[in-house]
């Protein structure tokens, strides 16, 4: 499943990588360890990283911002024609996961790396592909929209089962939001949830749906290749977020038992072969305490966190990606699909976590990347770059591997310990605190730990030790100081405060 | 204890000295042997009192940043003059008088008016060069003496501050 | 070089007999100097708190470099005068580390009479200025000074070495091209005013700081103009009017840290060259001095074991080691530097005074600076001395002394009467620094025998009148002279009038010592050459 396949029969031998950072330098990777020429597009505010720097060729493209030009289809595909690019991969974000530009990849006879431009419509259309994975008898989060019968959303609410919430349909940000744990009190928290909604939003209109007391997060990697062939390469637990986003992934999931994992996993191989899924995708699911989880979205490329499972089963995804996008048939069933140990990413952003997570940026002038057996560090920056406020805040990823997850959590710490980045704040710091935290090493946490932990974000107070050396270090490299310490003599250096 | 360094919202004076053989940090009311070895790699040697530390140390302008026991730290050193100019809040020039004769081209404050530093006073020309006075200091304007395309000699006060406190 | 082996019992009744006095007398002196430095009336100091001024101790300690010695000069200075009232004679003498930079710092002490000037204040300053002059060294002035001492202006103004001498000093340092710089934290009034007036560099305080040659009442008076402190001698005025002054500061602290940085521009002189190695710590303690020096200031003593106290690893060549020994001569480092060392062992005799002028040539020749250890009753009297020439040998000691080029220092370690103090290089014969122990005495004769004298006079005055006395008549007129002689004799007494550049504990001898060779080399050594010796 690893194996360097031969290329010599494949319809494209340039790949371009529409996109930037770490991820356009993982997919570099693969890309040229096959032979193939790797291409990337770049802003000038990237021409010092490395994925430029790495890539066999690279093409400026331009836009009234940074992140524009990586959203700009149409002169990423004239790039592409333009260095005889014969496929292309979309990395995440960006254009990933567009329906337009997918057409357009292929219209313009290039290969695109990624599902069908159905495929992409149907799972990019959150409502639509709720209720298609519901009719084809996968487990959705039980709901009730107002809108669909306003004269039996009562009823079809009470269906729904407690506990449950009410939302404002026109709603945001948490307002006008009720739990309901007592059915009885249903009728009487709709009648407020209405009139709340009509107060903050002009729009009484409701929807209600199963809550989920403090949920994971557990995701699927699977695998199709558009012949009909689908497998999944096991979990991924994401529960660990931080402002609705990830910061630390790992597989396997310390929630599941092995006849849950089972179930879940085949539940995501079967949304995937029930679309005849083509590329690596990703199934989410919110997974209750209970053991019970509903589909929440399938993502339908290359997820951030795809490197931890990769490191447990030895799969190369983007090469498995570049296979499929090729034509190629998967050629191993389910059972070949083995992990072993335990896989851990951190996400490393440049942010303050003591301040909301704000971004942070700044000069990258010292990086010494974490090493050692089991250590894995994917990042786009170099040292002498910069981190600037125009692209995601995120870094780089640690991704560290051990026998099992004890042991990934100590390479972790190890590992972070190790990572010095200096010139912009990281939050390595707060990673490390995250996963020394008690419920972490308990492997119990859901979506909202970090919300109901808000210490582990907190700056902790500096040891007094701990502030000496700081301004020790300090003072001994600042210039106006060590000069002025320099230049007293010898003899008087030595007497030190001597008063007679 | 004149030299500061900013870490986080706090800032903590202190002064380097050399002993026999290596530094002194002295702080607060503790006087500390330290020292700081760099190897070619930025990686160091620090000592402080008995104990030694791998640090990375980067500097860039007056930002010092430390990777320290596993975590990266910033402080940022603020000189004694700045900081005690900064401190007496007047050492710039209260009134602020014509450094050369001239005409007022424009007058952006008036007295009463919150300024902060660097913000712009009023333009001036003089010698057929437009010269912009600015605040030396934050602070509230006392006195405007001109107008617009009034003249004034050399040393005339063009405007004064209100004093501190 | 080898070491002194020392012969010192520090187990005997009597070394720890002496430890104890000498320690005491140590423990006085730290008293008595912590009281000049920091006893004040609480009035003065909330006068100073509510002017936001600082003490002149906190302004030292501002502007030294951290973490690096300051030796303070002549801290006992007008202490057994005016009553005591004028601690320090209200100021503050010494040299200290600026911006690394050896320097001699003048402070007024305005917490003391509002920093007049006494006629104490202004020898201590003249002398400061003085060092400075000799050793080539910066100064920095605090100047925060009421004025003259009105009262006492005849003892303090018009005498070449009064008030006008400090001018003139610095005039002089500034010909040699030494920088002074002045920060102004308080009025500086007529003569005061030449203190900046006459510096390189000058910062001044805004609100607390002032330069005018009148102050407004007199201005007031001479000419009926009303002005205020500000306008008449203000910061801004001074900075961007008149130009008297350059650097304005918003506070003392930042006054100050503008004097350090404008130190920091001062070159740093290129330092005469002698022998040097790296110092190394006595082998024996420093603190054994206190058993060593006896409680009876007739007793003798081993000077060796004083010196193996002193010198790098109590390592000593001795010169002569047969020959005149009551004086020992010989070579040693001192925190590195070489030097010669000449210490009394007993009166001096046609032999050891010989042995001591040869052996400033010696270190003449050899660019090695001269330490005298003083405890000298005198050069040996008598029919048979003189007929062998004791006071021509003597006065080639003294000859040799006065032209030494190399620079030298004396330690006042006990005894100092007589002709002895000048072969010795007392006071008037410019050591470069010179410093007493808390028990030394230096007089033209032992007490007793002055006394004695100046009693016998006038009792064969009485006699003449016919009068006859008893013996607690004669008691009478004698122990009043004896007390009186003793006073000015003590230590106490001579620092006070500033016969020395300050009392030091014996333990901190080696570091003055150390500071002080440092500072004198900034001056360069002039080849060896001298007046007629008498053969």
């Amino acid at each position: 499943m690893s194996a360097v396949p031969d290329t010599s029969q494949w319809p494209f031998k340039a790949v371009l990588v529409a996109n930037r950072g770490e991820i356009a330098v993982r997919v570099l990777r693969t890309v040229q360890k096959l032979g193939l020429k790797g291409i990337v597009v770049y802003h000038a505010a990237d021409r010092g990283t490395l994925a430029v720097k790495m890539a066999d060729q690279a093409i400026e493209i331009t836009g009234p911002t940074p992140v524009a030009s990586y959203l700009d289809g149409a002169q990423i595909i004239a790039a592409a024609l333009a260095s005889g690019a014969g496929a292309i991969h979309p990395g995440y974000g960006f254009l990933s996961e567009n329906k337009g530009f997918c057409q357009a990849v292929e219209a313009a006879g290039i290969r695109f790396i990624g599902p069908t431009p159905e495929q992409i419509d149907l799972m990019g259309d959150k409502v639509r592909a709720r209720n298609f994975v519901e009719k084809a008898g996968f487990p959705v989060a039980p709901s009730a929209i107002e809108d669909d019968d306003p004269a039996t959303f009562v009823e079809r609410s009470r269906k729904v089962g407690a506990p449950l919430l009410i939302k404002p349909s026109a709603g945001g940000g948490g307002k006008g939001m009720r739990i309901v744990r007592d059915l009885s009190l249903l009728e009487q928290e709709i009648v407020r949830g209405r009139s709340e909604g009509a107060r903050y939003f002009g729009d009484g209109r409701l929807y209600c749906e199963r809550y989920i007391e403090n949920p994971r997060h557990i995701e699927v990697q699977v695998l199709g290749d558009g012949h009909g062939n689908v497998v999944h390469v096991f979990e991924r637990e994401c529960s660990v977020q931080r402002r609705f986003q990830k910061i630390v992934e790992e597989t396997p999931s310390p929630a599941l038992t092995p006849e849950l994992r089972e179930k879940i996993c085949e539940t995501a191989a079967g949304i995937a072969r029930s679309i005849g899924y083509r590329n690596a995708g990703t199934v989410e699911f919110i997974f209750g305490q209970q053991g019970e989880f509903y589909f929440l979205e399938m993502n339908t490329r290359l997820q951030v966190e795809h490197p931890v499972t990769e490191q447990i089963t030895g799969i190369d995804l983007v090469l498995q990606q570049l296979r499929v996008a090729a034509g190629e048939q998967l050629g191993f069933e389910q059972t070949d699909v083995k992990a072993q140990g335990h896989a851990i990413e951190f996400r490393i952003y440049a942010e303050d976590a003591a301040r909301g997570y704000t971004p942070t940026t700044g000069p990258v002038l010292v990086l010494h990347p974490p090493q050692g057996e089991g250590v894995r560090w994917d990042s786009g920056i170099l040292q002498g770059g910069e981190v600037t406020s125009a692209f995601d805040p995120m870094i780089a990823k640690l991704i560290v591997t051990g026998h099992d997850r004890a042991d990934a959590i100590a390479k972790g710490d190890a590992a972070l310990r190790d990572t010095v980045l200096l010139g912009c704040k990281t939050n390595t710091a707060f990673l490390r605190r995250l996963i020394a935290h008690p419920a972490f090493v308990a492997g119990d946490v859901h979506t909202g730990f970090l919300d109901a932990n808000p210490q582990i974000a907190a700056e902790p107070e500096l040891a007094a030790e701990t502030l000496q050396a700081l301004l020790a270090a300090a003072a001994l490299s600042t210039r106006p100081m060590r000069d002025v310490a320099d230049a007293v003599p010898d003899m008087h250096a030595a007497m030190g405060g001597w008063r007679n | 204890m004149q030299h500061a360094f900013k870490l986080g919202e706090a800032e903590h004076n202190n002064a380097l000295s050399r002993s026999a053989n290596a530094y002194r940090l002295h702080f607060g009311e503790q006087v500390i042997d330290v020292d700081l070895k760099t190897g070619a790699d930025g990686r160091a040697w620090l000592t402080v009192g008995e104990r030694h530390h791998e640090v990375v140390i980067a500097t860039r302008g007056d930002d010092v940043f430390v990777h320290f026991d596993g975590e990266a730290y910033q402080l940022r050193y603020r000189h004694p003059l700045d900081r005690l100019a900064a401190a007496a809040g007047g050492s710039a020039e209260d009134h602020i008088r014509a450094p050369m004769p001239g005409s007022i081209v424009s007058v952006s404050v008036k007295p009463g008016d919150a300024v902060t530093k660097g913000q712009t006073l009023l333009v001036m020309e003089s010698m057929k060069m437009e010269t912009t006075i600015t605040a030396p200091r934050d602070g509230v304007v006392a006195v405007v003496t001109y107008e617009k395309a009034q003249t004034f000699d050399r040393d005339a006060l063009l405007l004064s501050l209100e004093p501190n406190q | 070089m080898k070491r002194i082996e020392s012969k010192l019992n520090t187990a005997s009744a009597d070394f720890q007999a002496n430890a104890e006095h000498n320690r005491r007398l140590a423990e006085a002196f730290k008293e008595k100097q912590d009281k000049v430095r920091h006893a004040r009336p609480q009035r003065d100091i909330d006068r100073l708190r509510q002017q936001k001024k600082l003490l002149v101790r906190e302004r030292l300690e501002l502007l030294l470099d951290p973490g690096t010695p300051f030796m303070e000069l002549s801290s006992l200075a007008a202490n057994e005068a005016y009553d005591g009232e004028v601690p320090g004679a209200a100021c503050v003498t010494g040299i200290g580390i600026v911006s690394g930079r050896e320097v001699v710092i003048n402070a007024g002490d305005a917490s003391v009479k509002g920093g007049a000037w006494y006629p104490l204040t202004v020898k201590k300053t003249v002398r400061a200025l003085d060092i400075a002059i000799e050793n080539r060294l910066p100064v920095v002035h605090l100047c925060d000074s009421a004025g003259g001492f009105l009262p006492l202006q005849a003892d303090l103004f018009a005498d070449k070495y009064m008030a006008g001498r400090i001018f003139r000093n610095q005039c002089m340092l500034s010909k040699m091209g030494v920088q002074q710089v002045s920060v102004v934290l308080g009025h500086c009034t007529a003569g005061g005013a030449y203190v900046p007036g006459l510096s390189d560099y000058n910062v001044i305080v805004r609100g607390t700081g002032a330069i005018f040659l009148a102050g407004p009442p007199l201005v007031k008076a001479a000419t009926g103009e009303d002005v205020s402190v500000d306008e008449l001698g203000g910061c801004d005025m001074h900075t961007s009017v008149s130009g008297t002054a350059d650097y304005p500061a918003g506070s003392e602290e930042e006054a100050i840290a503008i004097a350090r940085d404008i130190v920091a521009q001062f070159k740093r002189p290129q330092k005469s060259l002698i022998e040097w190695q790296a110092p190394e710590a006595p082998y024996y303690d420093g603190r054994e001095l206190y058993g060593i020096l006896p409680r009876d200031i007739k007793a003798q003593f081993d000077m060796k074991e004083v010196i193996a106290r002193l010198v790098d690893g109590s390592r000593f060549h001795e010169y002569q080691p047969n020959y005149g020994k009551t004086l020992i001569c010989g070579y040693a480092h001192l925190w590195g530097y070489k030097i010669g060392i000449l210490a009394n062992n007993g009166v001096l005799f046609n032999d050891s005074a010989l042995k001591g002028a040869h052996f400033i040539e010696l270190c003449n020749q050899g660019r090695v600076p001269i330490l005298f250890l003083q405890n000298i009753t005198g050069f040996m009297v008598g029919k048979e001395y003189e007929r062998r020439g004791i006071t021509k040998d003597g006065a080639k000691m003294i000859m040799a002394v006065s032209n030494c080029e190399v620079p030298k220092f004396t330690v006042m370690c006990h005894g100092s009467f007589g002709a002895g103090n000048y072969g010795m290089s007392g006071r008037a014969f410019d050591s470069r620094f010179l410093f007493s122990w808390p028990q030394s005495q230096t007089s033209v004769m032992g007490a007793e025998q002055a006394a004695n004298t100046l009693a016998d006079v006038k009792i064969r005055q009485l006699a003449k009148q016919g009068k006859q006395l008893s013996q607690a008549d004669i008691d009478a007129i004698r122990d009043p002279v004896l007390g009186e002689f003793k006073r000015k004799q003590s230590a106490w007494y001579t620092t006070s009038e500033i016969w020395d550049d300050g009392m030091l504990d014996p333990v901190d001898t080696r570091n003055a010592l150390g500071i002080s060779i440092s500072a004198a080399l900034n001056t360069p050594i002039g080849d060896p050459r001298y007046g007629v010796f008498r053969m």
